[in-house]
């Protein structure tokens, strides 16, 4: 079927009362938890998940796409009002929104934060809608080795992320996959690592393994501080303001390049595994502030600096949905709840997956489409009650969530030793965020693990040698991304000082050029060729300029 | 050797690596043409004691000024003390479910949580009672009225 023909197939699915007043509950639900400063848009996802367990997979997925959408876009409440970020993802919007803010124009930086959140959606679920069922096409052509290394990437990179923790964000990504063997292995269901306790016999629940590490762990985090955990969590100076529409909406269409590109930043970013709105909304920022004729007003209540991560973070969340839909990999902790919710329902995404069940997949496109103009709307409403949340204190919203975690995990698959589990990863979440380790890498290791132990099984049940990743285009070139983003942190580090960072570009381009050479068709050959010209002009312009910084007497770093 | 955090940990890691290998050893040989149980986990292990052998060196390498000590647990136990009170009145809560289930379990780990986080004072213990009784209660009745899901009801629940 064609684009128009599954869209069509999935509208009534989609369009029935129920399912629009659950996405608007959701879109609420989202923005009030995104402006609450701590509480991070994944745990606002994962605490509506036990409620999704009665609903069918389309009535869950689109409940949890609005959450997302709304979290996303609640942040920039607290962050412009109150100056303290709701999530991560706005915290560049504080740079400027909340100077502007503090100038007297709360309601116009808050219409440009909404607007811009609005049109980064609008083109991430273009974007979505477009690109998700060709990148399947191709997820079509990986066999078990390309998976294979797929998953190996998804889990350096996510490592590699973690900025100068390298180490210990590989260490994270290797407990979380050990995590996942503990129970019955996936060939045979022979019992492993259970140590004779039966209520290890089918392992440890995903989720509430993922909200252990993540939710339970962060939010015991939070009320270290006992002074600071009974301070209200906006202040005491928050009040209502009234958001300027039309005169944003016009400032923001004026300034479209800006919006755009930050919105392409932000889809780009979501793609990458583990990159997600927390990275997109500060690179969009720092790209904007190097293209703006007035770099020096950044910092000081610049439009453009309010644009750029309000566009990118929300667009993110599209480029995230992209790769979880086309390959059944997530590429954040929220689409890895988001797989969770699809696999309680017997669905598992992967290449084939559009194809085969267009309604769920084409709901959730569109779900995330209108999600964005539901945030539209409802913005000025739950601004009323993020005021009124900004009067709590952090200790009563942790003592209560964490009750509810326990109900919601009970509920999953009414076992009690998945409270166990969830006690028992908080406390490994905590100790490990105590010592610094990276939590995403363990999180998305416990996720992949199962489908890296399958994709390895059969690769042993058809006697490939592990050679055969120098043979298949696809592994080899997904085993030198994870060879290059292993490198990634010391490039970053060292980039603006030594040489050799310099030929980091062109020798990834050059590299990449070979597998890219060996697939099939022309097209993919002639990219290749296009990369290797690139690679090598990039090459030899940085060998004179090197050359001539020699010659020249600059000492070499 | 100085026994820093990071020491701390890889020495951990390094301990739990030796006893999954070992456990390895038990686990059932593989049927010919098929994955044995044992190979994933040794390929996950491998890197693991590596890496974390890495970490051990490179934590013996850190200057002090870097490396905080293990001779301030102490002082970090002071720092987290209501994290672990809350880990310590959740494993309770967990604990004691066969007897006083969800809905009495919760109202009193709610309510003590809430009185260790916030204070004792008798005004917040009016606003934790509160809160507690809308919350468990609003949240119990939405599960089991609600969604339909069963949650546990505890021996004093139905002597009740």
């Amino acid at each position: 079927m064609g684009l128009v023909e599954n869209i069509l197939v999935a509208l009534p699915a989609l369009f029935t009362v129920k399912i629009m007043a659950l996405m608007i509950v959701g879109t609420a639900a989202g923005l009030l938890a995104g402006a609450i400063p701590g509480f991070t848009i994944a745990m606002a996802v994962v605490l509506v998940l036990p409620f999704t367990f009665t609903m069918n997979p389309v009535e869950g997925l689109a409940t949890m796409i609005a959450v997302y959408v709304g979290g996303l876009s609640g942040g920039l409440m607290s962050g412009i009002l109150t100056g303290i970020p709701g999530t991560p993802s706005s915290i560049a919007t504080t740079f400027d929104g909340y100077p502007l803010a503090r100038a007297g124009k709360p309601g116009l930086a808050l219409g440009i934060g909404v607007w811009s959140s609005f049109f980064g959606g609008v083109i991430a679920s273009v974007i979505l809608i477009l690109v998700a069922p060709q990148l399947a096409q191709i997820g079509l052509e990986f066999q078990s080795v390309d998976y294979f290394a797929l998953i190996l990437f998804a889990l350096t990179i996510t490592a590699s992320l973690t900025g100068d923790q390298l180490l210990k964000g590989l260490i994270s990504a290797l407990l979380g996959l050990l995590a996942a063997t503990v129970g019955s292995d996936v060939v045979f269901g022979y019992q492993r690592f259970t140590f004779g306790q039966n209520a290890l016999a089918s392992g440890f629940s995903f989720l509430p393994v993922l909200i252990g590490l993540f939710a339970f762990s962060r939010l015991l985090g939070d009320v270290r501080d006992r002074d600071a955990s009974r301070r209200r969590l906006g202040g005491d100076d928050t009040h209502i303001v009234k958001i300027d529409y039309w005169a944003s909406a016009r400032i923001v269409l004026a300034r479209w390049v800006n919006l755009v590109r930050s919105s392409l930043i932000g889809v780009f970013i979501g793609i990458l595994p583990a990159a997600g709105s927390t990275i997109s909304n500060i690179v969009a920022y720092d790209q904007a502030k190097k293209a703006a004729k007035e770099p020096e007003t950044f910092g000081s209540g610049a439009i453009d600096g309010i644009i750029a991560p309000e566009a990118a973070n929300n667009a993110t969340a599209g480029g995230a949905l992209v790769v979880m839909m086309a390959l059944g990999i997530p590429g954040d902790i929220i689409t890895a709840v988001m797989l969770g919710a699809l696999l309680i329902h017997d669905v598992i995404p992967s290449p084939s997956f559009i194809a085969d069940e267009p309604v769920i997949s084409y709901s959730i496109f569109i779900a995330f489409f209108i999600a964005n103009f539901m945030m539209l709307g409802l913005q000025s409403i739950t601004l009323r009650g993020f005021v009124l949340i900004t009067k709590v204190s952090m200790y009563m919203v942790t003592a209560v969530v964490l009750f509810y975690t326990a109900v919601g995990v009970f509920a999953l698959n009414n076992i009690a030793f998945d409270m166990w589990t969830l006690l028992i990863f908080g406390v490994l979440g905590f100790i490990m965020r105590a010592l610094k380790f990276p939590i995403v890498p363990i999180v998305l290791g416990a996720v992949l693990g199962q489908i890296a132990e399958q994709r390895l099984s059969q690769m042993v049940a058809k006697n490939l040698d592990i050679w055969i990743i120098f043979d298949r285009p696809w592994a080899l070139f997904f085993i030198l991304l994870a060879c290059f983003s292993i490198l990634f942190p010391a490039y970053q580090k060292q980039a603006p000082t030594a040489n050799w960072t310099k030929f980091f570009g062109p020798a990834l381009l050059m590299t990449l050029s070979v597998p890219v050479y060996m697939m099939e068709g022309w097209i993919r050959p002639a990219m290749a060729v296009a990369m290797i010209s690139t690679g090598v002009i990039l090459l030899g312009l940085r060998l004179r300029r090197l050359l001539g910084n020699l010659s020249g007497g600059a000492k070499p770093s | 050797m100085r026994l820093n955090r990071d020491a701390f940990a890889a020495i951990a890691l390094l301990f739990m690596c030796g006893v999954f290998f070992y456990a390895t050893l038990d686990l059932r040989p593989p049927i010919s043409g098929q994955l044995s149980s044992a190979l994933w986990p040794r390929i996950i292990l491998a890197p693991l004691a590596f890496l974390s052998f890495g970490l051990l060196i490179q934590s013996q390498r850190k200057a002090n000024a870097d490396a905080p000590h293990i001779g301030k647990l102490g002082q970090w136990l002071r720092d987290n003390i209501n994290p672990i009170i809350c880990f310590v009145l959740f494993f309770l809560f967990i604990f004691t479910m066969p007897i006083f289930g969800m809905l009495i379990g919760g109202l009193g780990y709610v309510f003590l949580t809430l009185c260790v986080l916030g204070g004792w004072e008798r005004r917040r213990l009016f606003l934790h009672a509160a809160i507690t009784s809308v919350f468990v209660v609003g949240m119990w009745a939405l599960f089991t009225q609600g969604l339909g899901v069963f949650l546990p009801e505890g021996q004093i629940f139905r002597l009740l």
